[in-house]
Order: C-alpha cells, then structure tokens, then sequence
C-alpha cells in the first residue's frame, strides 16, 4: 500500500478540508481574528488532516501489504488466506468475509472436479481391464485358428493392445497420486519382455534386435519401465528407414552415480528443427505428418513417467543417420548401505 | 486347469493348452473352488484375480494353507504391486493379459519344469533314441562321441525335443530363443538350424528335423 496513491485516492477529504479553511479563513478575516488565533486554528486544521487521513492508513496498511505480497509470494495464491490474520477494521472484516466465502466455493468446485477425475480415471482403469479380456481372447483365437487368420490379423491386435496401453498409463501418470512401485529390477529383464513383447513386429519390419550387456540393476516400476521402453521401440519400427541392415541398438553405460540406458536406432531420425519439441503433447512433427501414425501421445507420456519415477530421458538425433534414446537412472547408495 | 470367469476366454485357452498336448480343466464351481481343486488335483493352475465369490489372490491364500499346487497368475491388471503382492502369497509366476500365447506355454513349460526339477533335482540329460543330451553343458553324446552345440542351438533342440513328432513353428522357436536373450532375426534362425541338422548329421542322424513348407518344423 503506497501513501501517495492513498491520499491520491482520499483527495475528496482535502478538497473539504480545503473548503473548510478558506471559509474559517474568510471568517477569521471578516471578524479581524487575532493573527495568533489564525496561527493556532491553522495548525490545528492541519494537525487534524494528517490525522484523519494518516490513522486510517497505518491501520489498513498492514492487512493490504501482507494480501499483496503475500499473493505474489505463493504459488499457490489461491492460499494467501490462510497466511493472514483477521483484519482489526471493518472494510477489512468485509473483504476477509468475502475472500472466506469465495475460498470455500472454490474449495467445493476443486474438490467435485477432483472427485469427477478421480472417477473417470477410475472407470478408465475399469474399462481398460474389461477390454483386455475379449483382447487378450482375441489373440487366443487368431493362434489357435491360424488357417483364419493369418500374422496380419495379430500384428493388428498388436496395435490395438499397445494403443490401449497407451490410454491405460496417460490415465496413470497424469494422475496425482502414487501408482507405481519402486523396486530393484533388472534391465536384462525389462529389455527381454520388451523384445518378447515386439518381435514379432519387429522381424515382420526385418529390424535386428541388438542387444550387449545389460545386466544391471536400477531402481524402477519394472511395469512403467517396459511400457517407456515399449514407446521407444514402437517409434523405432514405426520411423525405419528403407536401408538394408535397420537394427535397434540397446545397451547400459554406467558411472558412479548414475546407470544409463541407451536405445539406438539407424532410423530415419528426426530434424533437428523438430528436436526440442518430440517430448511436447500432441508434437508430431515432419515425421509424423510424413507417416499418418503418429499420436505424439507416446514420448510425453514416457517422458511424463520418468520424470514420476525420478529418470532423466534424453533424446539425440541427425536426421537420415540415427536416434538415439537415452535414459538415466540414479544410483541409490542408501540401499546399497543396507545391502 | 483354469480359473476365468469369462466362459470364452476359457474355451480358448483350455483349446490352445490342447493343441500343445496338456489337459486342460475348467473350474465350474466359484462358490466350492477349493474343493473342486482338490478333486482334479491339476498339476498347475492359470489364475485369474477378478473371480466371483472370492478373488483370485484370497483364493491363493486359502489354497496356499493346504497345497503346493504350482499356480501362475493370468490376469489384466498390470500393476507392479499387484505382482508383488501375488508372488508373496505363493503364485508361481505372473502373466498378464492380453499375453502372446507362446510366451504363455513357455512359462507354463517353465514352471512345470521347476517343479519337476524339484523332485528329480540331478535331471539334466534328456535322451532322443540313441543320444545323450547334456542340457547344462550343451553336449550331444552318442557312445564315446561327443558333440558340442551353441547356445542358440541347443535351445532350438531342446524346443524340439520337448515337442518331439509335433510341428514346431518357426515362431515358435523365435519366441523360445528370443525368451533366453537370444535376439536372433529370421535369417539367423534359418542357419541356426541348417547347422544343427549338419551336426545331427556327423552322428548319423540324417534328415531327423523335417521341414513342413509353411508349417514349420517336426523333430522326428
């Protein structure tokens, strides 16, 4: 609360004092007042001022100066509320009332917005198992009835799995509460099921899975993980390029804090122009516009996810040559203590 | 045998269990499981966690007070806690829906294997005719003779062996190889075996592995 806007804002009260003291002055002169009396009554007049105009403004000063700053200090300003104490003066009193009541309604709004997330992100959840069953029946009957269906048919349940995949962890990594679990994995593991999971599409693409030594163990959701791993090869079979040898390389490089997963293919890459955007939502880029397939869904929700776990995933690439994928798991030395 | 509350996905998978030569049961009674369970008596049980009555993991608890039945849980609910808590009520391993069929055989095969393992701890030589096969030390043995095979060849042998006179898939053995981290492409595969018909061939086993065009493989 600055002061010169302050008495800019009460100018009326000067205006009348004003007003009062040339008319005291007119009758001070018509009546010949003593010049001391006029001294006296004039300091008086403007002891008086500063007073009325003063006291009011110590008094408010605080409450707004605190609302103020208070509110830009928050991130959340929607709290500032509850950092300040009941105003002593009744314009305050009204405002505090008012804020109060607007907090409540908002708190009300959140609250049934939340509870409306919370249930569609529940039914999502619901959905996605009960789609999985006649899915995963599906699969069945195209093995079991090869002579009707053929690999196309798979390759194509294939996708519709991994696009219901894909809504299933959207839903939980948007989600504001813990839904994975964090344990000691191996990577050789996760990369297996991933490979498991792909080959067939990936032989179908003729795209060599290599794999060096991945034997390590890091901290992760053994399940989020296979998914992240799962969109990184899915973007590799889906960008290869019309070369003879096309391979997806996998490989771990570790240093004293930090082991790193590597996923490198000899794709059709993606330009530079494009680059610091592939993580964005909805991000396609010259490539997806060039394929027709792309959500731009599956990199933001793995990028989502490891920032959820506490990964770092990174992304290089030159066009036309490669793409490589990495992503960073902290060493924890707290477990290794207990070990 | 099979507890799934959804009829169809249990005519399938009881049909695919079929195909590759197991006996499949279905559960029909949600209501008495544990004593219907005792009557069959399987040798492995594919369970589902969403069940009538009782749930799959309750199911597993009960069960687990009485009997040492392996149990592999087959369910759409893909959460690592999930997991977790299923392996520490006793199943014996964790797959879930939609899963590859092959993979499903293979860990079936797996477990059954353990289990057997179990009781016959030193079973590691498997016999085809006339030969000895060292399965920990990939050896071929005929007599005095004896032959070495790669890793990815013995895998491809013992796929076979174990479903000796039956038509292997090449993705059959894919999913196999694949399954022991060996990422082998189509080529790979196709010399892989032309090399283990060379070597059954130095021992006098000539044309064993037949090849069906489009079908696959038979080991005979």
């Amino acid at each position: 609360m600055k002061l010169g806007k302050y008495l800019q804002d009460n100018f009326y009260q000067f205006l009348v004092f004003g007003i009062c003291y040339v008319i005291q002055l007119l009758i001070f002169f018509a009546f010949k007042v003593d010049q001391a009396v006029l001294l006296a009554s004039s300091f008086l007049y403007l002891v008086c001022l500063c007073l009325i105009l003063l006291i009011p403004y110590f008094r408010k000063k605080r409450f707004y100066t605190d609302l103020l700053a208070n509110t830009f200090a928050l991130d959340k300003s929607y709290l500032v509320l509850e950092t300040l104490t009941k105003p002593a003066f009744y314009e305050g009193e009204l405002l505090y009332q008012a804020f109060y009541e607007i907090n409540k309604s908002m708190n009300e709004n959140v609250r049934q917005i939340e509870e409306h997330l919370q249930d569609f992100k529940e039914y999502i959840e619901m959905w996605i198992h009960e789609v999985k069953i006649p899915l995963s029946t599906l699969v069945l009957i195209s093995n079991n009835h090869q002579e009707q269906f053929d690999k196309k048919t798979r390759l194509q349940l294939k996708r519709l799995e991994d696009y219901v995949d894909q809504v299933l962890y959207y839903a939980r990594s948007e989600n504001a509460e813990k839904d994975y679990y964090i344990k000691e994995v191996d990577l050789a593991k996760v990369i297996k099921n991933v490979g498991l999971k792909n080959m067939d599409d990936l032989l179908a693409h003729q795209i060599d899975y290599l794999v060096e030594n991945v034997h390590y163990q890091v901290f992760t959701d053994s399940k989020w993980l296979e998914f992240i791993l799962g969109q990184i090869v899915n973007n590799s079979i889906k960008y290869k390029r019309n070369i003879p040898h096309s391979y997806l390389q996998i490989s771990v490089k570790e240093d004293q804090a930090t082991t790193t997963l590597i996923i490198e293919d000899n794709g059709i890459g993606i330009k530079a122009a494009d680059l610091k955007q592939v993580f964005d939502k909805s991000f396609t880029g010259e490539n997806g516009r060039n394929t027709n397939q792309s959500t731009g869904m599956g990199l933001y929700i793995a990028k989502k996810m490891c920032e959820k776990l506490g990964h770092k995933i990174e992304i290089a690439s030159v066009y036309h040559a490669y793409t490589k994928v990495s992503i960073t798991f902290a060493k924890n030395n707290y477990y290794d203590v207990l070990k | 045998m099979i507890i799934d509350d959804d009829t169809f996905t249990c005519n399938e998978l009881a049909k695919l269990l079929e195909n590759h030569h197991y006996e499949a049961v279905i559960l029909k009674d949600f209501k008495n499981a544990l004593t219907e369970i005792a009557a069959v008596s399987p040798d492995l049980i594919l369970l589902d966690i969403n069940l009538p009555y009782l749930n799959g993991k309750a199911l597993l608890q009960h069960l687990r007070k009485e009997s040492n039945i392996p149990v592999m849980m087959v369910t759409s609910s893909n959460t690592e806690i999930d997991e977790a808590l299923s392996i520490s009520y006793g199943a014996d391993d964790y797959i879930t829906k939609p899963y590859h069929p092959h993979i499903l055989l293979l860990r079936i095969g797996a477990v059954l294997k353990r289990v057997k393992m179990h009781y016959r701890l030193n079973e590691t030589e498997l016999t085809y005719r006339a030969l000895k096969f060292d399965v920990q030390r990939g050896i071929l043995k005929k007599g005095e003779r004896e032959i070495e095979l790669t890793k990815n060849e013995m895998i491809i042998f013992s796929y076979l062996l174990s479903h000796q006179n039956r038509i292997v898939t090449r993705e059959e053995l894919m999913t196999a190889l694949w399954d022991n981290a060996e990422y082998v492409n189509e080529n790979a595969l196709t010399v892989n075996i032309s090399r283990l018909r060379n070597k059954l061939k130095e021992i006098g086993y000539e044309e064993v592995i037949d090849t069906r065009k489009g079908l696959g493989y038979i080991l005979l």
